[in-house]
């Protein structure tokens, strides 16, 4: 690929192809917030140091502001925007961190709840330390974490029923 | 205690599910039409004069509409002293000072705009510590006050003093004495949504301004101000509040981004958007006020406080915010926390080079408590007395009224100490030796804080519209702000519960000073508790005009539901109940569930009639048509203080607290661990589990990471940790203890549904409690936060070294 | 932070090895770019200002960790997540995985690489001291032809390494481990999840009966202006049946070998005294599992 400063690229943004202008070096918080008009993604220092900005890109978190938004070309990035169903029902996650006090101002939580989402589609009988651990990169101000890790084993407390492992 | 349907149970925030789905709209996201991006030029010297700003090529770059400075702008005072400019003149004092600024196309052209600003400045040797500061010949801060009287040195003119009895007899009186000096830093508030706004023109001069505030009232007549010192008075500014990204204090001010952003708009004829970015919010937003106190308090031989003389010295830095007024918050716990006869304070606030700062979360509380409770614990040690003991000997009890003249209408101090222990296994655990290398330690605080707003202002009210419509949906138009604490919670759980409908037909207008009704601010934990209080006096007006229309309309609206149910079901026999007797009087009449029935009657569902149905029968009545539109104000009886004297009941009641920590010190790297931490809390009432219990937990983060991380580091005015990478403020791995919690439900009689305030309570005592506990494991007592391994470290060295 | 230019700045994504070093080579003031969550920090900051950025993400041979003749050769742009899970690298160089799960969040973890790690050089870098303890050594290629660099060797000043202007580091080779050895990682930050300011990797070979040391190669981070190998301290416990007596002489002697500063972080004072805490801690760490064991 040449230098020009303008490219098209094509991606997966929450299970659809897009098409989207990219200029540069710019980061993918930019192009979705901007472009792509997904504000949920949020930008709380651009340094990759508060999480608040985190989306999966094939499945694993990524903190968006550090993200080229060239180096998406061709794969899967699902944001908050992606996680509800098509007819707007919430996806258990976001179900648990609404039900047990997980969210306070909010500004953290489309970071913390994809964090949270990529350690559930690992597992579903996560451990404390493994739920602080994914959770670790995502700063909070607001709740001080504790009904966060609520959420977080609800989420898989609700993801086990679905399955018919609940135990 | 009143029963009540939905308060009390633990309920999902109504404004949970847009943040869970990311739709909620902060200032970040939002944007006008035409909006141009603002980008300010801060200073690059913290003491200097400003001989000329070249703006010539940053006006040329393509994409700029303005660059304005206080030159080519009217002159915009800020702060309540107005010691202030939106943009700097003559002289800047300290490296956030806003010398310039520019509008532009897009946030890439402002800022290279903003480089291609030139400023000489002629370098002022500047004053960086408070004692310095106070020294004579030191550098003047400011050369004169806002009313052109010239000024003679740093210290501001700003009395808070209290004088109970007399100290010298207290002294005498005593039989044990602790003296201490201890300090809080600056700690930053650290909101994860940045600060910013959005100011924008109509074409009659009028302003609308989105801001990230807490005090849309008081900010709306702030920007009132400055539209009549930019020439247009008599023009309106309407402040408009976006879901906020965290509050803590941070939006109590109006700040010089604000002004600039409006005179960017004037100039521009454009919305303009400021947003700050993580490295200005570090850097050039207000901080939370650091103090020294020196307290040194006495008891008897039983262990009863004779007395208590503290001194406050603050570094007020360049410009006075609301970091000043901390000492009226001080007064609070230096006067009535626990009983004590005799006391002194006095608080000494002076001007420097560093930066300024504004409120955080108690707001001179947790500073004061700090020394107190860390004092009281040295005291009890001196006495032979167990720590526990010495608090509850000297405990606050209900009906009192304390020396600052504080009414403790209720006061659950006694149980939240009792409870604390129990939780904590205090006895057992306390004075425990443990094994070298990690000991481990017990340690407790209290607190006594506002609980029914704080007095700050000529008035402290809050005012409710409580709005009906034809399908029975409640409008709420508050002036509060939901800043993530659940304030929207609270009203949607309130204003069901007070009028008799269910929380998802309430529905809570965005707080804008064009619709709602005038409110002080959301601070001093007073956003439930006086919304409530308002909703409440709404209600009851309400209910009281329901019933009265139900006794005209109540039984045609019976008869056509016993038609419509006789109708499907053939053969029902009618109960023989007079509804037209009934209903002749208003008070036969009750509303639950969003319907509306007689109190004796009935109880089949015909025999209800639907609000909404109720209400459009109301308003389609050939000429009588009524729709139902509420309002009340409401303001706590409570009293605005002498500051001079230190006395005035500032609030309408009080919350109390305490909370109690283990610890394991490792006495080679100095580290504190915390093993498991226990809160218990006056709150009155608990409203909402959920919410209150994230209120704790959220101020118990804060109060570990004022006690053990967080420190705004300077040289010589400079910030230099203004990023995340060297600010650090806990992680979900740093909060990875045990935390249990514990609410005594005092019902206070000025509280709604006998509720108090809890907002800020949960952060004032962690750190005493913290370093109480250290005290146990270790042996020492570090004065100064935060607690760090070094220390830690340097206070063991000293003690192995028989060094005090 | 913003107006940093990134919008303005040229990205490349080469696919080759050849076609990144062409690239580099062609423009003045181009950078490499691989995890970017250090660069990419230090352009917004404007401590860097390059005419250009040459992604390496897209060259599958980077990315790769093949294991061969019991050498196992690390790809530069294998990312610390894969590095960390991958089953060879967890089972042989333990030390390693212990680090990298101390570095930053999952969201770094899973862009940055290990040879970004290298490359940036930081007095700090968490990869640095276990990679020296293993003995490993760095592929580098373009320049003067390819060439290996003992890890040890690499770095000169803060920042700065061996490379070369236009060279390109490629992979990272780790020889097999000769057993019983055991290793691991000490990580001293203000909180859980922090840069060093101070670490300890320690790599032992303990003898037959479990506490004399046969072998010994200790590495400290974030002490010096370099992470740096404490010989003194590693001469000191060879041959030596390990007593607390002992490790309090290695306390003392790894206080005397660092040489660290004083900054926002720590005091140069703090960070010797952790220096000596961790070196201790990290010794009787491992004599304890082989007890255990």
């Amino acid at each position: 690929m040449s230098g020009t400063l303008r490219h098209e690229i094509r991606f997966t943004l929450n299970g659809a192809e897009v098409v989207a202008d990219v200029n540069g070096s710019e980061v993918l918080t930019d192009v979705l917030r901007g472009a792509l008009a997904q504000a949920g993604t949020r930008e709380g220092c651009g340094k990759g140091e508060c999480g608040a900005c985190t989306v999966l890109v094939d499945g694993l978190t990524e903190n968006a502001c550090l993200t080229r938004a060239l180096e998406v070309e061709g794969r899967e990035v699902t944001t908050i925007e992606g996680l509800a169903g098509p007819d707007g029902e919430l996806a258990p996650v976001q179900k648990a961190f609404v039900e047990k006090g997980g969210i306070q101002c909010g500004f953290c939580t489309p970071g913390m709840i994809l964090s949270a989402h990529a350690l559930l589609r690992r597992t579903d009988t996560p451990e404390e330390a493994e739920i602080r651990e994914a959770l670790a990169g995502n700063l909070c101000r607001c709740t001080g974490y504790v009904q966060i890790v609520r959420s977080v084993q609800r989420a898989a407390e609700i993801q086990r029923g679905e399955r018919g492992t609940d135990g | 205690m009143v029963e009540t349907r939905f308060l009390g149970k633990d309920t999902p925030r109504p404004d949970a599910a847009a943040k869970a789905t990311g739709q909620a709209l902060y200032i970040h996201d939002l944007e006008r039409p035409g909006m141009l991006h603002g980008k300010i030029k801060f200073s690059e010297h913290a003491h200097a004069r400003i001989v000329n700003i070249d703006t010539s090529r940053a006006e040329k770059l393509p994409g700029v509409r303005a660059v304005i400075t206080a030159k080519n702008t009217p002159e915009v005072r800020v702060g309540f002293l107005r010691d202030n400019l939106a943009l700097k003149s003559g002289k800047v004092r300290h490296f956030r000072d806003e010398v310039a600024a520019v509008a532009a196309i897009d946030l890439d052209v402002a800022a290279e705009a903003v480089e291609l600003i030139r400023v000489e400045y002629e370098p002022l040797q500047g004053v960086f510590d408070v004692r310095e500061a106070l020294m004579e010949g030191a550098p003047l801060v400011h050369e004169f006050n806002a009313d052109g009287s010239a000024r003679t040195g740093n210290l501001l003119d700003l009395t808070f003093r209290h004088a109970s009895g007399d100290v010298e007899v207290g002294r005498c009186d005593a039989v044990y004495i602790a003296e201490g000096e201890f300090s809080t830093p600056m700690i930053q508030q650290t909101c994860m949504g940045t600060a910013g706004c959005i100011a924008e023109f109509d074409p009659s001069g009028n302003l609308s301004i989105w801001a990230k505030t807490q005090i849309p009232f008081l900010a709306q007549r702030d920007f009132n101000q400055a539209l009549a010192a930019m020439g247009l008075e008599g023009k309106n500014a309407r402040v408009i509040v976006p879901c906020l990204g965290g509050g803590f204090g941070t939006g109590l001010d109006t700040h010089c981004y604000e002004y600039i952003c409006i005179l960017l708009a004037y100039r521009t004829g454009r919305p303009v958007k400021i947003l700050y970015d993580r490295d200005e919010e570090f850097a050039c937003l207000s901080p939370r006020q650091g103090a020294t106190v020196r307290i040194s308090q006495g008891c008897d031989a039983k262990g009863r406080l004779t007395f208590r003389d503290v001194d406050v010295l603050q570094d007020n830095g360049a410009y006075t915010s609301w970091g000043a007024t901390y000492p009226s918050v001080m007064m609070l716990p230096a006067t009535s926390l626990y009983r004590v006869p005799h006391i002194r304070f006095d608080a000494m606030i002076v001007y420097t080079n560093n930066t300024y700062c504004q409120a955080m979360r108690g707001y001179g509380n947790p500073e004061l408590t700090w020394a107190l409770e860390s004092n009281l614990d040295d005291l009890a040690a001196e006495a032979g007395i167990d720590p526990v003991e010495m608090r509850l000997i000297n405990c606050n009890e209900p009906g009192e009224t304390t020396p600052m003249g504080l009414r403790v209408s209720s006061c659950g101090l006694r149980e939240c100490l009792e409870k604390t222990a129990d939780i904590l296994q205090w006895r057992e655990r306390r004075g425990r030796s443990s094994s070298p290398g990690k000991r481990r330690g017990v340690g407790l605080a209290s607190l006594m804080h506002v609980g029914g707003s704080g007095r700050i202002y000529r008035s402290d009210a809050s005012g409710m519209i409580l709005r009906l419509d034809d399908y029975a949906n409640v409008y709420v138009y508050s002036g509060g702000v939901e800043m993530g604490q659940g304030l929207h919670s609270a009203l949607s759980l309130g204003v069901a519960e007070c009028l008799g409908v269910r929380p998802e037909q309430v529905h809570i207008n965005q707080t804008d000073t064009s619709t709602c009704p005038w409110d002080v601010g959301t601070h001093a934990s007073r956003g439930a508790f006086t919304a409530l209080n308002a909703a409440h006096m709404t209600a009851t007006k309400l209910r009281a005009r329901i019933f009265a229309l139900a006794t005209e309309v109540f039984p045609e609206e019976i008869e056509r539901n016993w038609k419509r149910f006789s109708r499907k079901n053939a053969g029902a026999t009618r109960p023989d109940f007079d509804f037209a007797a009934a209903a002749a009087d208003p008070e036969a009449f009750e509303l639950a569930d969003g319907f509306l029935f007689t109190k004796e009657g009935p109880e089949e569902p015909w025999a209800r009639v639907e609000l909404g149905r109720f209400l459009r029968a109301v308003h389609f009545r050939e000429g009588k048509s009524t729709m139902l539109t509420e309002e009340a104000f409401y303001d706590p009886p409570s009293d605005l203080p002498d500051w001079e004297k230190g006395k005035g009941n500032m609030s309408a009641t009080y919350a109390f607290g305490t909370q109690g920590v283990e610890v394991e010190v490792d006495e080679d790297t100095g580290e504190v661990k915390i093993l498991t931490m226990v809160a218990v809390h006056d709150v009155g009432k608990v409203l909402n589990p959920q919410t209150l219990e994230g209120q704790i937990y959220g101020a118990l983060a804060q109060g570990v990471g004022y006690a053990l991380y967080e420190e705004v580091l300077t040289e010589q005015g400079r910030i230099l940790n203004p990023n995340f990478t060297d600010y650090k403020i806990p992680t979900i791995q740093d909060m990875a203890f045990p935390i249990e919690l514990a609410f005594i439900e005092t019902d206070d009689p000025y509280g709604p549904f006998g509720a108090k305030g809890v907002g800020e309570p949960g952060l004032v005592p962690t750190a005493p409690a913290i370093a109480n506990a250290i005290q146990d494991a270790v042996g020492v007592r570090v004065h100064d936060l935060p607690i760090t391994p070094e220390k830690i470290l340097r206070a063991l060295k000293e003690k192995r070294e028989g060094v005090d | 932070m913003s107006g940093h230019g990134l919008r303005r700045l040229p990205y490349h994504k080469p696919r080759s090895i050849a076609e990144a070093l062409e690239v580099h080579g062609s423009t003045e003031g181009a950078r490499f770019i691989a995890g970017g969550t250090d660069l990419v920090v230090r352009i917004k900051d404007g401590r860097e200002r390059p005419s250009a950025l040459v992604s390496l993400r897209g060259i599958d041979e980077l990315r790769a960790i093949t294991v061969d003749g019991g050498e196992t050769t690390i790809g530069a742009q294998a990312t610390l997540t894969g590095i960390a899970s991958h089953p060879a690298v967890r089972e042989q160089y333990p030390v390693l995985c212990e680090a990298i799960s101390t570095i930053a969040s999952v969201q770094i973890r899973n862009v940055a690489t290990l040879g970004g790690n290298l490359c940036r050089a930081s007095p700090c870098a968490d990869g640095a001291p276990p990679l020296i303890v293993l003995g490993a050594r760095v592929r580098v290629t373009g320049g003067a032809g390819p060439r290996e660099i003992p890890v040890e060797e690499l770095f000169t000043d803060p920042g700065q390494t061996r490379l070369e202007p236009g060279e390109l580091l490629t992979s990272i080779v780790l020889a097999p481990v000769e057993q019983p050895q055991r290793g691991t990682f000490l990580k001293q930050g203000r909180v859980r999840v922090d840069l060093a300011f101070a670490s300890i990797a320690a790599q032992l070979h303990l003898g037959a009966d479990g506490d004399v040391c046969e072998k010994a190669r200790i590495a400290a981070g974030a002490v010096a202006p370099t992470p740096v190998r404490l010989s003194k301290v590693e001469e000191l416990l060879v041959g030596e049946r390990i007593t607390p007596e002992l490790l309090d002489r290695a306390y003392e002697i790894a206080r005397d070998e660092v040489r660290p500063i004083t900054d926002v972080r720590a005091t140069a004072d703090h960070r010797r005294h952790i220096s000596g805490v961790l070196c201790r801690r990290a010794v009787e760490r491992i004599v304890g599992w082989r007890a255990a064991s």
